[in-house]
C-alpha cells in the first residue's frame, strides 16, 4: 500500500477514467469530475494528475481520433491498468473497513 | 468571416505553451485547450473565453508538464569544459595587452575597494569591543535659548556634580564614571622622567563600565585611593622595564588646576587602550587625587572640567529619560537665569555621529566615510567598464568561434556559461593580484590614514563571504553583456562575415567611455579643488605671526613661570632670537572660556561668554597682532597687570560697538578682576579655518602661562634651538625642554583634511589611470579594425596628421561630452565639502576647464601611441594580405 502513493485527487481522476472507459480523454474527464464535484477544475491539475499516474503505472494511453472542434488535434484516450484496479479495490476495502468501525467508536466515545 | 477568425484562442499563450511544454504532451493538451475554449465561447462570451484560456494556460505551467531544461545526461561535457579552458587560456596568452589591461585594471579596482572597505570597517568598529556597549551613554551639556531651542553647540566636557546627582535621581542608572579633561603630568621614576600627556583623572568605577582589562591589580579598588595610578602596559614598561610595577612609587608633578604634586602608588597595569577607541590614554590617576587637591570644584555646577559617562540597566528607556531631564535640571540648578540642559549620547554614536564639542579624544567623520565608499565604488565601476568594453569590442573576433560552436550544436546557454566562465576566470586572477596589492599597500595605508589597519582583523567569515559575493557580482556584471551579445549571434551571418560591418555595441561602448571619463574628470576636479582649498587655508594670512615661531611647552610649571623674566632676558641675548613671550594659550592650542562683563554703549555692565587667552606682557607685539584701537599692555602702566583688558574686534562687536575705538576705556569685570578695556586688536584666526573668528579676551596674567614662544630669525634654526635648549637647562633643569613649531602645531588641526587630500588625490589618480588603461585598449582595438581603411587613405594621399586626427577625434569627442556631464556633478559635491570651512575659496570655472584639459591631454596622450603607430604603418603591409 505504501508504494502506490495515490493522492486523493489522483484517486478521483483514476476512478473517473475507469468509469468513462472509451470516452476517457482530458476534456471529458474534466467535465465529468466538475459535474460530480460541483467545482471548476483547471486543465493543468487534471493533466498533471494524469501524467503522474501514467508514470506510476496506473494508466496507459494512446492517441484517439482528431476532430474539427479540437483544431485538428488528436485526443489521448486513457485506460486504467489492472494494477490500478487492484489498488483502487484495496483502497475501497480499507475505507470500508474504517467506515465499519466508526459507529462503535462513536458510541464508546459518547459513553466516556 | 470575422467571427470565424475571432473564434480562435489568443495566439501568444499558445506560443508560450509550445516553448515550454514537453513536446510529447503538446498535441493532446493543445487540443484539449481548444475544445474547452470553444465550449466556453458557447457558454459565455468570446472575451470571457479568451480570458479563461489565458488563465488555464498559466495554470498549465507545472513541473511535470514542462520541458526538461537540463542538458541531456548522455552528453559527455568534460571535453567541452576542457576546451573552454583551453580557449580561454589561449585568448589570454594571444592578446597579452588586453589581458594585462583587464586583469591589472580590475585588480587595482578590487584592491582599492578592499582597502577602502577595510578603512570604513575600521572606522565603524570604534568602541564596539565594550561588552556592555549598548548600555553605555554619556552626557553632553548645553544651554537652552529663551524659546527652549538649543542654538549653541553642546559640550561633552562639563561639571562634576551632575554625576552623583544623576546616580541619586535615576534608579535606571547603574554606574556613573567621571573623569577630568585630558591632563599632562611629569612623572619621575629614578632617572626616568617623562612628560605624559595622555592622562585622565578617572573614577574608580571605570572598569565596571568599560571593558578594558586590568592585567595586574584589583579593578574595584585600583583607582579608589588618592594618589593611585594605573598605567597601560606600554607605559609601565617605559618606566619599569621588566620589574613588577605594582606598589612602586612614581613622583608626579603638579597637574595645573587638578592636583598638587605628590607621590603616586602604582595600583594596576591595564592592557593598552585599543586603537579603535574614541578616547585613549596612557595613564589613569584616581579622581580622588583631584578631589583631595581641589575639593570645592566637585560641588560647583559651573566648574567645567569633567566628562560624565554612565551605565544603565534594563529599566532604562531613552525617551522616558529625556522627558525627565527638564525636571532634573530644574531640581539642581538654582539660578533661574541659567538655562543649563543635558542630552545623552549612546556609545555607538560617540566616534562618528557626535555633534558635541570638547571631545575627550579624536572623532571620525561620517561624510569622509561616505566620500571614500563612493570613490571605492567609482573605481570599481570604472574597472568593470573597462572589462565590458574590451570584451564587447573583441566580441567580433570571437564571432567566428561562436559561429562554429553554434553550427556544431552548442546551446546558447552553454555559450553564455562559457563566456561568463571566462570572465570569472579573469576576475579570479585579478582578485589574486588584488590581494598581493592590498598586502603590499597596507603598510603605506598607515601613513595615509594615520591608522593601523591589520589584515588579521578582516579575515572573518563575514568579510570573506562579502568578498566572494563581490567577486561573483563583478564577474557576473562584467561578463554578462558580452556573454549575451556573443551567444546571440546568428551563425550563418557570422560565418559569411556579415557581422564585421555592423557596429555591434558601439553605442554602449561609447556610453561606457563617457561614463568612465565623467567619473574620472569629476575626481580630478575634486582633487584640484581640495588642493586649492588646502593651500588657501595654509597660505591665508591668519592675522598673527606664525613663521619661525618656536613653542616651548612647560605645562604651567610654577617654577618656570616664576623665572619667566630671567628666561626671557637670557634667551633674548641670543642674536638669533627676536623676542620671547609667555602665555597660557597659543593660536591652535587649547583655550578656556570665560564670562566677562563689559559696559555696553547703553552704560550697563553686560555678561557674555567668550574664549580667553591669558597672555604675558608682550603678546601683542610678539605675535605681530594689529592694534586697531587703544594700546597694548606696557610696563609704563603698573596697573595693567590687573586692571586692564585687551579684546579682539569680534568681542567689541559682541558688546554692541560698531566702532572698536568706542569700547576703549569702558569698564569690565572678569574672573574677579575689574578695570577698563585698554585696547582692541584686529581679528586673528586663533582656531582652525573651519571656524569663524569668535570674540576673544586677552587678559594680562603672566603667572597662568603654559607656553613660552620664541620668535627666531631665519637661518641656522637647529643651532639656535640647541642654544635655547642649553639656556633652558641652565635655568629650569627640572623641566624637560619640549619644543615644537607654531605653524606645525596650528596645521595639525587640519590633520583629517590632509588625510582627506592624500586619499582623494591617490584614488583619483588611480581612477584616471584605470580609465586610461581601458581607453588605450579600446583605441588599439579600433585602430586594428581600421587598418585597411588607413592603408587605403594613405595610398590615396592622406598624411600622418590627418590619420592621427581621424583616429583620435572619436575619443576626444567622448571626453568632451564627459567634461560637460562631470562639471555640474563635481561642482555640487565639492560645494558640499567646502561648506565645512568657514573660510573657503569660491569654485571658479577654471577648475573644471583645467580638469577637462588634464583629462583631454591624458586621453589624447594615451591614444596617440596607437594612432601614431597605425598612421606610420606602411600601407603596403596593411593592404597586401586579405
Amino acid at each position: 500500500m505504501k508504494k502506490t502513493k495515490l493522492g486523493e485527487f489522483e484517486e478521483l481522476v483514476l476512478l473517473t477514467v475507469a468509469a468513462l472507459q472509451q470516452e476517457a480523454y482530458g476534456v471529458e474527464i474534466k467535465r465529468e469530475l466538475e459535474t460530480r464535484l460541483k467545482e471548476k477544475l483547471s486543465v493543468g491539475s487534471i493533466q498533471s494528475a494524469l501524467k503522474r499516474m501514467e508514470e506510476k503505472g496506473f494508466l496507459t494511453s494512446e492517441f484517439g481520433e482528431a476532430t474539427q472542434r479540437r483544431g485538428g488535434k488528436r485526443k489521448r484516450i486513457y485506460k486504467t491498468t489492472s494494477y490500478a484496479h487492484k489498488v483502487l479495490r484495496e483502497m475501497k476495502e480499507i475505507r470500508a473497513g474504517l467506515w465499519e468501525s466508526i459507529p462503535k467508536l462513536a458510541h464508546e466515545l459518547k459513553v466516556i | 468571416m470575422t467571427e470565424a477568425n475571432d473564434m480562435h484562442p489568443p495566439q501568444w499563450p499558445r506560443k508560450l505553451l509550445r516553448r515550454l511544454l514537453k513536446d510529447e504532451y503538446l498535441e493532446e493538451i493543445e487540443g484539449d485547450m481548444e475544445e474547452i475554449f470553444l465550449d466556453n465561447v458557447e457558454q459565455f462570451s468570446l472575451r470571457k473565453a479568451k480570458h479563461m484560456y489565458v488563465w488555464e494556460m498559466l495554470k498549465l505551467l507545472r513541473p511535470i508538464l514542462l520541458k526538461n531544461f537540463k542538458s541531456s545526461p548522455t552528453f559527455n561535457t568534460s571535453a567541452m569544459y576542457k576546451n573552454y579552458f583551453k580557449v580561454a587560456y589561449r585568448n589570454l596568452i594571444k592578446k597579452k595587452a588586453y589581458s594585462f589591461i583587464n586583469i591589472y585594471g580590475l585588480a587595482l579596482g578590487i584592491a582599492c575597494c578592499v582597502l577602502i572597505f577595510m578603512f570604513v570597517r575600521d572606522e565603524m568598529s570604534y568602541d564596539n569591543y565594550h561588552e556592555k556597549g549598548d548600555r553605555i551613554y554619556r552626557l553632553i551639556h548645553g544651554e537652552l535659548a529663551a524659546d527652549g531651542s538649543t542654538p549653541y553647540p553642546f559640550w561633552v566636557w562639563n561639571n562634576a556634580p551632575v554625576g552623583p546627582a544623576l546616580k541619586d535621581d535615576f534608579p535606571e542608572i547603574d554606574k556613573v564614571v567621571q573623569f577630568s579633561g585630558r591632563s599632562d603630568i611629569l612623572l619621575t621614576y629614578g632617572d626616568k622622567i617623562y612628560q605624559e600627556d595622555g592622562v585622565f583623572f578617572m573614577d574608580s568605577t571605570v572598569f565596571d563600565v568599560f571593558s578594558w582589562k586590568l592585567l595586574k591589580g584589583n579593578p574595584k579598588t585600583a583607582l579608589a585611593a588618592p594618589y593611585s595610578i594605573v598605567l597601560t602596559e606600554t607605559t609601565a614598561r617605559k618606566y619599569f622595564g621588566n620589574e613588577d610595577p605594582i606598589g612602586k612609587t612614581l613622583k608626579g608633578s603638579e597637574s595645573a588646576g587638578r592636583s598638587n604634586a605628590g607621590d603616586y602608588t602604582v595600583t594596576g597595569v591595564m592592557e593598552d587602550v585599543p586603537l579603535n577607541s574614541h578616547f585613549r590614554f596612557n595613564v589613569l590617576l584616581s579622581l580622588n587625587t583631584f578631589r583631595k587637591s581641589i575639593p570645592q570644584v566637585f560641588s560647583e555646577w559651573g566648574y567645567v572640567d569633567f566628562y560624565t559617562y554612565f551605565l544603565v540597566n534594563d529599566k532604562f528607556d531613552e525617551a522616558a529619560f529625556n522627558q525627565k531631564i527638564p525636571a532634573f535640571t530644574a531640581r539642581h540648578i538654582k539660578d533661574p537665569n541659567w538655562r543649563y540642559t543635558i542630552k545623552i549620547e549612546p556609545l555607538k554614536d560617540m566616534y562618528l555621529r557626535t555633534t558635541a564639542d570638547r571631545q575627550p579624544g579624536e572623532t571620525g567623520s561620517l561624510p569622509n566615510i561616505y566620500v571614500f565608499s563612493i570613490i571605492g565604488v567609482f573605481i570599481l565601476v570604472i574597472a568593470i567598464i573597462n572589462f565590458m568594453n574590451l570584451a564587447t569590442a573583441r566580441s567580433l573576433e570571437r564571432g567566428k568561434e561562436v559561429g562554429i560552436r553554434k553550427s556544431i550544436g552548442a546551446y546558447r546557454s552553454s555559450l553564455i556559461s562559457q563566456f561568463l566562465g571566462e570572465s570569472f576566470l579573469i576576475v579570479f586572477l585579478s582578485s589574486v593580484l588584488a590581494f598581493l596589492i592590498v598586502f603590499f599597500a597596507l603598510p603605506y595605508m598607515k601613513d595615509f590614514t594615520g591608522k593601523e589597519l591589520n589584515i588579521q582583523n578582516f579575515i572573518t567569515w563575514q568579510s570573506i563571504s562579502t568578498f566572494l559575493l563581490l567577486l561573483f557580482f563583478i564577474g557576473f556584471l562584467s561578463g554578462s553583456y558580452p556573454a549575451l551579445v556573443l551567444s546571440g549571434f546568428n551563425p550563418v551571418l557570422i560565418l559569411k562575415g556579415v557581422s564585421r560591418s555592423t557596429g555591434n555595441g558601439a553605442t554602449l561602448r561609447k556610453g561606457l567611455v563617457v561614463f568612465q571619463f565623467s567619473l574620472s574628470i569629476a575626481l580630478i576636479a575634486g582633487t584640484i579643488i581640495v588642493y586649492h582649498q588646502m593651500n588657501h587655508i595654509l597660505d591665508k594670512d591668519l592675522g598673527f605671526d606664525r613663521e619661525q615661531m618656536l613653542v616651548l611647552d612647560y605645562n604651567y610649571d610654577n617654577v618656570v613661570n616664576a623665572k619667566s623674566e630671567v628666561l626671557k632676558a637670557e634667551l633674548e641675548k641670543n642674536p638669533q632670537v627676536v623676542s620671547v613671550a609667555f602665555s597660557r594659550s597659543v593660536p591652535g592650542s587649547y583655550y578656556p572660556h570665560a564670562g566677562t562683563e563689559i559696559e555696553t554703549p547703553d552704560g550697563e555692565l553686560k555678561m557674555m561668554g567668550q574664549p580667553i587667552f591669558q597672555v604675558g606682557l608682550d603678546f601683542v607685539k610678539h605675535f605681530s597682532l594689529h592694534l586697531i584701537a587703544g594700546r597694548a599692555y606696557s610696563r609704563e602702566y603698573p596697573s595693567d597687570s590687573s586692571k586692564a583688558l585687551i579684546i579682539n574686534e569680534a568681542a567689541a562687536q559682541q558688546y554692541g560697538y560698531t566702532n572698536p575705538a568706542d569700547i576703549v576705556g569702558k569698564k569690565f569685570r572678569q574672573w574677579g578682576r575689574e578695570g577698563v578695556v585698554i585696547g582692541v586688536v584686529k581679528n586673528f584666526n586663533f582656531t582652525s579655518l573651519h571656524q569663524n573668528i569668535e570674540p576673544l579676551t586677552l587678559p594680562f596674567e603672566a603667572y597662568a602661562s603654559r607656553y613660552a614662544t620664541v620668535k627666531l630669525k631665519p637661518g641656522n634654526i637647529s643651532e639656535t634651538i640647541r642654544n635655547i635648549g642649553e639656556v633652558w637647562k641652565s635655568i629650569v633643569p627640572h623641566r624637560p625642554f619640549l619644543y615644537s613649531f607654531l605653524d606645525d602645531d596650528f596645521n595639525r588641526q587640519y590633520k583629517s583634511d590632509f588625510m582627506f587630500r592624500r586619499l582623494f588625490t591617490t584614488f583619483s589618480c588611480l581612477a584616471i589611470f584605470i580609465a586610461c588603461l581601458g581607453l588605450l585598449g579600446l583605441a588599439t582595438y579600433t585602430a586594428q579594425l581600421r587598418t585597411k581603411e588607413i592603408g587605403i587613405r594613405k595610398v590615396l594621399g592622406a598624411d600622418v596628421k590627418q590619420i592621427v586626427g581621424l583616429l583620435s577625434a572619436d575619443f576626444i569627442k567622448l571626453v568632451v561630452i564627459a567634461i560637460v556631464i562631470a562639471t555640474p556633478i563635481s561642482w555640487y559635491a565639492m560645494n558640499k565639502w567646502l561648506e565645512g570651512f568657514a573660510y573657503r575659496m569660491d569654485i571658479q570655472p577654471w577648475v573644471f576647464i583645467l580638469a577637462g584639459c588634464v583629462a583631454l591631454f591624458i586621453a589624447a596622450f594615451t591614444i596617440s601611441f596607437q594612432s601614431l603607430k597605425s598612421a606610420l604603418m606602411n600601407p603596403v603591409s596593411s593592404l597586401k594580405s586579405e
